[in-house]
């Protein structure tokens, strides 16, 4: 799974969003690091919806805006848990071995 | 003008990239996060957004839009691709290979001609460079087709499947110089990966995938 895919699972894994609020979001759960653009997001939004690992939840008209919010399907939190628990698994793994008295001292 | 209009129809013009179906499910929603994203008074797009909008849309119009519910089909796109990288690769090696066949020639019989290196190049070799860019443009052309989930595009695989088939088994009974070893070899590498596509297109899971309407 792409950096950005597992950021945008995230951001959505406390509730529904809108697009602008998942960039904010993502913006922040990696500390400032990845700025999402409009066109990458909706280009994972997209494959997401397609994958069925997350729905439109709702639409508003703000200013005359149109916003629509994306929540997870059970599939999406699934396959963000899966994934959560193997990146753990290989940092605490990467960490183990960098420690004193780990592999390489 | 007002900034905020001037920008808005600059987001408006990089939007027009995308396809059809997806602008109609997406832009109004793109251009409101477009809009909260910007400046007070920025009048253009950023660099960095405009270049990230045009490059997405390009994808959108050639990724292959098969879904991860369909393992199969995405296996017989990736081979048609597959199948266009080899014919490039066997382009390649007769283009490179001409000169080095033309040495070969003149050592063996000196009073070979230039006139008659012409006439064996636009008898044997334009055919077959023609028609090897020819079916690498169809390899490319069913991927496109097939990920896109288009029934001709099925359809159309299997046409170019027999065409294929009938094409290297006339080429081998006819025992012609232009197909001479590896070649023969090429041929028959592509007609195996022509009839691994054909045979996973025609699976029961990839018939309910055909059968299901497009996805964006």
């Amino acid at each position: 799974m792409q950096e950005a895919t597992f950021l945008i699972l995230t951001a959505l894994a406390a509730g529904s969003q809108h697009g602008y609020g998942i960039i904010i979001d993502v913006l922040a759960i990696s500390d400032g690091r990845v700025r999402l653009q409009a066109g990458t997001l909706y280009t994972a939004l997209a494959r997401l919806r397609t994958d069925r690992l997350i729905e439109s939840d709702r639409e508003e008209i703000v200013d005359n805006r149109l916003r629509r919010y994306y929540r997870l399907t059970q599939n999406g939190a699934a396959r963000l848990a899966t994934e959560a628990s193997r990146l753990h698994a290989n940092a605490s793994a990467a960490q183990a071995r960098l420690q004193p008295g780990g592999a390489l001292s | 003008m007002n900034a905020a209009a001037d920008l808005e129809r600059r987001y408006r013009r990089s939007l027009a990239w995308y396809p059809r179906a997806f602008r109609r499910e997406y832009e109004e929603e793109m251009l409101t996060v477009l809009m909260e994203s910007a400046r007070d008074g920025q009048r253009r797009p950023g660099v960095a957004q405009a270049a990230d909008l045009v490059r997405n849309a390009l994808w959108m119009r050639l990724r292959p839009g098969v879904p991860r519910s369909a393992p199969v089909v995405f296996a017989a796109v990736r081979l048609m691709y597959l199948g266009a990288v080899v014919e490039v690769m066997t382009l390649i090696t007769v283009v490179l290979t001409a000169g080095m066949l033309r040495s070969e020639i003149l050592s063996v019989d000196p009073g070979f001609t230039a006139a008659q290196w012409q006439a064996l190049v636009w008898t044997n070799l334009a055919p077959l460079v023609g028609g090897g860019t020819m079916a690498t443009v169809v390899w490319l052309w069913m991927a496109w087709a097939n990920g896109r989930a288009h029934r001709w595009g099925r359809t159309g695989f299997a046409v170019f499947f027999a065409i294929t088939t009938l094409s290297l088994l006339n080429g081998i009974s006819q025992d012609a110089a232009a197909y001479a070893m590896p070649d023969l070899i090429a041929g028959i590498a592509l007609w195996l990966v022509a009839l691994a596509a054909v045979v996973l297109l025609y699976t029961r899971s990839s018939a309910r995938y055909f059968r299901t309407p497009r996805s964006i």
